[in-house]
């Protein structure tokens, strides 16, 4: 029990240190001078002690709002596949409840661009369902195809028996859900082809659209749950595809796992930097191959048990 | 391992197929000839056979480095279109890649119980095989139909290599002699799609 507590600890404790490390890679890149990775934490305390305003428009949704976008993802945090041999775990959770939670988390954060009552909130809101809505289906698929490979709908159990027994005979259908569940983790996070946090710029903001208008505390909260948001799938990237490292002792687990998440955060971050931001109207060709792969990897797991 | 060197077969033809630049087309075609050369290389340390290893090599040189280099050289010297307009709507393609791949997967049970082999093997080298049909006939463009061409190639070569445990090496040099002479008609197709232009 203490092992998962601690697991569920320092998965939101890493998860600023991941967003800045991906921006300090994508600097470094560029030959710029890197941020520090403390800067997530440094923004985090600057907003708290900042004042926070809401606008007159705004209804009592934009008070409520920002808690229930940050606690579906705390909840999922909860569900995620242990990092450690022996440590307790939720074994019984399956891929439509952690794409269920992550979608509630969106569809507050889509009524918090909404309440905002300004013509880009409703733009950022609008853009945020379409990608989402093609997101979700390419989701369900991927783990479920995972979970099937693993002989358990759970994905607690499913990560452990991946561990347990590698699968080796599946390895074509495990590699297209690899590939698809990396697409969807740049889709759903915002990133580059899809989305730019970077700017402020109408053309370019989904992500950033939705959220113009929040100040100090409620700003430092969605901040924090998008980061939450990006540490739960490069969790269960790290768990379901690249599932090592579970036997060794906790200290060693934690280590390797830690490790493996900042290889996805400077896989994000080389990916980032060599592709420019797609149109909006482009998006569902990116999204549908997505749903492409996910659906041969099922495919070819039931016909061929590839 | 053989299993995951054919799965990138497939995900790279499938890049290749939604790619809407020439560059990247090209870049898609060498990561597929890498593949299989790769893949080559792996049965044929595999099951211990000299000729295996050295098609895989010739592979590797000609398919996945030389003709993409000559092929992009070409296209830079006559000026083509960087971009790739394909006929077929991307929505369509995303509806027909899959009805493809599982109408492949399911025609190649029958064959399996005539030949003795592995069944992903014989599914994945048809499926690749009609999506390069695809290729070639969603673009109207010369370059992405060579591509489709040589894609179309690479796939039958996979079918040889994996189901039959290698063709003899004679087939092959004659494969990779009609590949050389391919790319001699191709550069006289660029001179004339130069002059149309």
């Amino acid at each position: 029990m203490i092992l998962y507590l601690l697991t569920v600890v320092l998965l939101i404790l890493i998860a600023p240190i991941l967003l800045s490390y991906i921006k300090a890679t994508k600097m470094v890149l560029f030959f710029k001078r890197p941020i520090s990775l403390m800067q997530g934490y440094r923004n985090f305390t600057k907003l708290l002690k900042k004042e926070t305003i809401i606008s007159e428009e705004t209804s009592a949704i934009t008070r409520y709002a920002p808690f229930l976008v940050l606690s579906p993802l705390l909840v999922t945090v909860f569900f995620l596949p242990p990092i450690v041999g022996g440590a307790y775990y939720v074994s019984f959770v399956d891929a439509f409840t952690i794409t269920g939670l992550i979608s509630l988390s969106t569809f507050f954060l889509m009524i918090l661009g909404l309440d905002s009552a300004s013509a880009f909130g409703g733009m950022g809101s609008s853009r945020e369902s379409f990608i989402s809505a093609l997101v979700e289906p390419a989701m369900v698929l991927t783990i479920f195809s995972v979970s099937l490979m693993a002989d358990n709908l759970g994905v607690g159990q499913a990560g452990v028996n991946l561990v347990a027994h590698f699968p080796k005979e599946h390895m074509a259908s495990y590699l297209f859900a690899g590939i698809s569940f990396f697409i969807l983790l740049i889709a759903e996070n915002g990133r580059i082809p899809v989305d730019n946090t970077e700017t402020h710029l109408e053309l370019t903001m989904v992500h950033e659209a939705m959220i113009l208008d929040l100040t100090g505390v409620y700003l430092a909260i969605i901040e924090t749950a998008s980061s939450i948001k990006f540490v739960i799938f490069a969790s269960l990237f790290a768990s379901l595809f690249m599932p090592f490292g579970l036997e060794f002792i906790a200290p060693i687990a934690f280590v390797i796992f830690v490790l493996k998440l900042f290889i996805i955060a400077t896989a994000v971050a080389i990916f980032e930097v060599n592709t420019a931001k797609l149109r909006i109207f482009k998006i569902p060709n990116l999204l549908g191959l997505a749903i492409v792969f996910a659906f041969l990897s099922l495919i070819t797991f039931y016909v061929l048990g590839a | 391992m053989v299993d995951f060197l054919i799965g990138l077969f497939l995900a790279s033809l499938i890049a290749a197929l939604f790619t809407t630049r020439l560059y990247g087309l090209l870049f898609w075609y060498s990561m597929n000839s890498l593949m299989l050369g790769l893949l080559a290389l792996g049965i044929g340390i595999n099951i211990d056979d000299k000729a295996m290893l050295l098609t895989g090599v010739v592979t590797i040189l000609i398919k996945a480095i030389g003709i993409p280099y000559v092929l992009k050289n070409l296209s830079h010297k006559f000026n083509f279109a960087r971009q790739i307009v394909s006929g077929i709507k991307m929505q369509y393609s995303i509806m027909l890649v899959p009805i493809i791949l599982v109408f492949t997967f399911y025609l190649s049970v029958p064959i399996v119980d005539m030949i003795h082999t592995n069944a992903n093997y014989v599914a994945i080298s048809i499926s690749s095989l009609f999506l390069s049909l695809l290729l070639i006939m969603e673009h109207s463009d010369v370059v992405p139909k060579i591509i489709g061409f040589l894609a179309l190639e690479n796939s039958l070569f996979l079918l040889g290599t994996t189901a039959t445990n290698g063709m003899p090496m004679l087939v092959e040099l004659g494969i990779f002699f009609d590949l050389l002479m391919a790319i001699v008609v191709i550069n006289l197709l660029f001179h004339k799609e130069e002059m149309k232009i």
